[in-house]
């Protein structure tokens, strides 16, 4: 088969070891994976370098020689995502920027085809109602057509209302409008609890990592890599100038499973299996991570074109950038870390 | 040919025995179901009841809402020409119903074509279109003047005939075609949050969960979910979610207190609550009703009467303090020095003289009145209606233990959200085509891509089943839930997939157990971490912390250990 590890990891001075494991494996088809066998250590991997000098990229030889280089851009974007929620924090005095479920407000969906200038609604109302009033379309994906406009702001929705209706010239009803009101009191606490639960999922992910592999860099390094996906999905989203609301947070919640699935398949293979170099089974790890996250990635980002319905839209894009963001971490950063590990630990 | 596991048969069992749960069994009945049937419609009143499915009117099958919209707009009943009589004046209209009600020969409500003519409550009748009151009833003039149409009417259970006058009082809908209720984000409704302003005990809470239930019950509203809600910081909330039609009246009716005191200077009489008040008359126009409308400054304001039993405690109470007071001679008669005042949450709401005959009596039956305002005829005389209500509601159902805030208000519109789902079905099959798309060109090869496909909608489905099974309502939250559940579950079978072709060292039953390792651990991991959800912010994110967690245990404890031995039959070593 084209997947075959050796094909993979090609390394050459390896060879007759694996044919070596593979006639016992087959001898004794009930191998034990976890099973720890002592390689002879005298046999080194960069003595192919000097027979065979071709550093190809990615390459078994080019990653030998790169993958500090690759753990340093993964570190590189971990500062950036740690600088940006930093220059949010000291511009704006937190680290996102909260819509009105973080924040206290109203929200009124209108539902209506007729087409309005919608900066100049917003302007006319944020005049009137001396607050700012931030108006978003919902459009029908097959039809490309506006199905309604969504109001936000934080003056009082009974006002609110009113000035809407003199702009729009017809009477909001139940039927054709939404109002969803959140007291600013309620957001606040609301706001602070699901950044507990954030705070306490990734102490329950962290425990449970640590359960799983028992050793501390490893599990450091895949909890390191939940944590800048997650955080670095908001540092996108906040480039991009979304207003975070609840579902942003639900989101990153997701992301946590998401962004940790892919560290702890590569973990549990370099580190739990003996088949192949590390070398080769970093390189299968991430041929099996790649596709998992391009069918999630490809998956998220073509829903957050069809789906109009903010909330979900915005979900999407935290999810889609949180596992753009797990390419990096995972198979730059984490994966040369745990590089580094096996060459300090003298695992092969 | 490989013979199939009963993993896998079991999961072809659940995908049967779901579908049964999930479609409704009434899906392909034709018609339209009946929700609702206003009371004291002449509809109601031949039988009719909600739940039954209205296929057939006068001959015309009913299939589609808009059928019935065509029948509806086809009634083409001849209005006729009015004329009501009256000690004020004559008032002359066009219509097809009276438009008023009386009590004897006193109008108490007046709306529509009559209330456009002038007509007004409280006038006293003298003829209607030569009927003189003298010698014929309100009821029996009504009987015969108004024209009627003739309804046949056939549901899936009776056939009714009956006379009407009016609209016939339905409310319809589509049958749903499955038993899948949908959250209040996406079917309409609304949604309150309520926070107690000072702690309540577990039994004080428990007493203002069923007040409330109560008063809404009270008021006519019955289809309403009220819980209880904690968050992570201890604090407790009171969730009030109606679905349908929103009463403007439900901020109040959720949230005030309702302390209801009736005084005299500063001693209380009665209070609301069965204890005082016996009997509250309503939907009787004979003892409340409409009083009379007034131009005032910005406007107009009508006043409201309803008449209401006391108990002998109360009447006791009543007559010991009233038999202190003195006599008092007005232009408008005699009364005693001292007024009943009404106060609702501390405000007063009203005042009444109190008669002098009633001095030291125990006064068992007392008239409550009150106003609404408005700024034309029509707005004040229909705030008064609901002011009335609601008095009447707090009368009844008597004040809740605490002060309430209420800090979430949400009233969604049910248009929104059928748009809402027809995104949310286009972005899922958008969402299986890009996955689809990476698995063919990652595999090419359609063994693999056919189970891959088959337990994604297997987990999708079962996903479904499980909601309708405990009654879940899918929000928007909930349908996030299953997008997250489902890419999980797209990963895990690409690492089994993986797995399962490589390292061929080993058995390919090590290479699947090897590839579950992975799979528990990322299950673990993120199971774990949607566990503080389920408290945080009031549970509000509760519905997607549920049904993602239901969905990847559904993945790895059932389609996942099937997947595994379809992939044992796949895959030769």
């Amino acid at each position: 088969m084209e997947e075959s590890n050796t094909g993979l990891g090609d390394n050459n001075s390896e060879k007759p070891l694996e044919n070596q494991e593979k006639t016992e494996a087959n001898s004794k088809p009930i191998a034990q994976i976890q099973e720890k066998k002592e390689f002879p250590k005298e046999i080194k991997q960069e003595k192919p370098k000097e027979i065979k000098p071709r550093s190809k990229f990615l390459s078994s030889q080019w990653y030998d020689k790169n993958y500090k280089i690759l753990l340093f851009i993964s570190i590189a974007i971990t500062i950036l995502v740690i600088a940006q929620l930093v220059f949010m924090a000291s511009t704006t005095g937190d680290i996102m920027k909260k819509d009105v479920s973080l924040t206290g407000g109203t929200v009124i969906t209108v539902y209506t085809q007729q087409q309005y200038d919608l900066d100049e609604f917003s302007q006319s109302l944020t005049t009137q109602l001396q607050g700012s009033v931030s108006i978003k379309r919902i459009e029908d994906f097959s039809t490309g057509k506006q199905v309604g406009l969504v109001i936000e702001s934080q003056a009082d929705p009974s006002n609110l209302k009113t000035a809407i209706q003199d702009k729009i010239g017809f009477e909001l009803t139940d039927q054709n409008s939404s109002t969803e009101t959140m007291s600013a009191g309620l957001s606040k606490s609301f706001y602070k609890e699901l950044i507990t639960a954030l705070i306490i999922a990734f102490a329950f992910m962290g425990l449970v990592v640590f359960i799983i592999f028992k050793k501390p860099i490893p599990s450091l390094a895949v909890i390191q890599a939940g944590v800048t996906d997650t955080f670095g999905a908001l540092a996108i989203a906040n480039i991009f100038g979304f207003h975070i609301s609840t579902g942003g947070i639900a989101a990153m919640l997701m992301l946590i499973g998401y962004s940790v699935d892919t560290d702890i398949m590569l973990t549990t293979k370099v580190l739990k299996r003996r088949d192949g170099t590390v070398n080769s089974r970093i390189k299968s790890a991430s041929k099996t991570g790649v596709t998992m996250t391009a069918a999630s990635f490809l998956a998220v980002v073509v829903a957050y074109f069809l789906v109009n319905v903010a909330v979900l839209k915005e979900m999407f894009f935290i999810i889609a950038a949180g596992l753009f963001l797990d390419l990096f971490t995972t198979w730059l950063g984490n994966a040369a870390i745990l590089k580094w590990y096996c060459k300090k630990k003298n695992i092969q | 040919m490989a013979k199939l596991t009963w993993k896998i048969w079991f999961v072809i069992i659940l995908v049967i025995l779901f579908a049964l749960v999930i479609i409704n069994p009434q899906a392909f009945t034709k018609g339209l179901l009946i929700k609702d049937v206003t009371l004291n419609t002449s509809i109601a009143m031949a039988g009719i009841q909600k739940g039954e499915i209205l296929q057939e009117i006068n001959g015309k099958t009913i299939l589609k809402l808009t059928d019935y919209y065509d029948f509806v707009n086809s009634i083409n009943l001849e209005p006729i020409n009015i004329i009501v009589t009256t000690e004020n004046g004559t008032f002359h209209y066009n219509s097809t119903t009276l438009d008023f009600l009386a009590d004897g020969n006193r109008t108490t409500e007046v709306y529509g074509n009559a209330f456009n003519a002038g007509l007004e409550p409280g006038m006293i009748l003298k003829s209607i279109n030569n009927y003189s009151l003298d010698n014929y009833s309100f009821d029996s003039i009504k009987q015969n003047l108004e024209p009627k149409l003739k309804v046949e009417l056939k549901t899936n259970k009776h056939s009714y005939i009956f006379l009407t006058s009016q609209d016939l009082g339905l409310t319809l809908a589509e049958i749903p075609k499955t038993r899948i209720t949908t959250g209040l984000d996406l079917q309409g409704g609304a949604r309150a949050i309520v926070r107690p302003v000072e702690p309540l005990s577990d039994q004080e809470f428990d007493s203002l969960l069923s007040t409330v239930r109560y008063r809404l019950n009270v008021y006519g509203i019955t289809d309403v979910s009220i819980r209880k809600a904690k968050d992570i910081s201890g604090s407790t909330y009171m969730v009030v979610e109606l679905a349908g039609a929103t009463p403007r009246q439900l901020q109040d009716l959720v949230a005030k207190q309702g302390k209801f005191e009736a005084k005299i200077g500063n001693q209380t009489v009665f209070v609301g609550g069965h204890n005082d008040i016996t009997f509250v008359c309503r939907n009787d126009a004979s003892c409340a009703y409409i009083r009379q409308c007034d131009a005032i400054q910005d406007g107009y304001a009508c006043t409201f009467n309803f008449g209401v039993h006391l108990s002998a405690d109360a009447a006791k109470r009543h007559a010991n303090i009233t038999s202190t007071l003195s006599e008092n001679i007005t232009q408008s008669g005699k009364y005693l020095n001292e007024s009943l005042d009404l106060y609702l949450d501390d405000k007063l709401v009203d005042t009444l003289m109190i008669s002098s005959d009633l001095k030291g009596e125990e006064a068992t039956e007392i008239s409550i009145s009150g106003s609404g305002t408005g700024k034309t005829k029509e707005d004040a005389y229909n705030a008064a209606l609901e002011n009335m209500k609601k008095l009447q509601t707090v009368l009844i159902t008597g004040s809740l233990p605490v002060k309430l805030e209420v800090v979430k208000l949400d009233v969604i519109s049910p248009l929104l959200g059928k748009q809402f789902m027809r995104s949310i079905y286009i972005a899922a099959i958008g969402a299986f085509i890009a996955v689809f798309v990476v698995i063919y060109v990652r595999y090419r090869k359609f063994s693999f891509f056919i189970p891959v496909a088959m337990t994604l909608f297997a987990e999708v489905f079962l996903i479904l089943g499980i909601s309708a099974l405990i009654k879940w309502n899918m929000d928007l939250a909930s349908i996030a839930g299953i997008i997250a559940a489902i890419g999980t579950g797209v990963d895990d079978q690409v690492v089994m997939l993986d797995e399962s072709r490589s390292r061929k060292q080993f058995s390919l039953k090590e290479r699947i157990k090897g590839a579950f390792f992975m799979i528990m651990a990322a299950f673990a991991t993120a199971f774990v971490s949607l566990i503080p959800l389920l408290w945080a912010g009031a549970g509000l994110l509760r519905g997607f912390a549920i049904t993602t967690m239901i969905g990847i245990s559904i993945g790895v404890f059932i389609t996942r250990p099937a997947f595994g031995d379809v992939l044992k039959l796949i895959i030769k070593d």
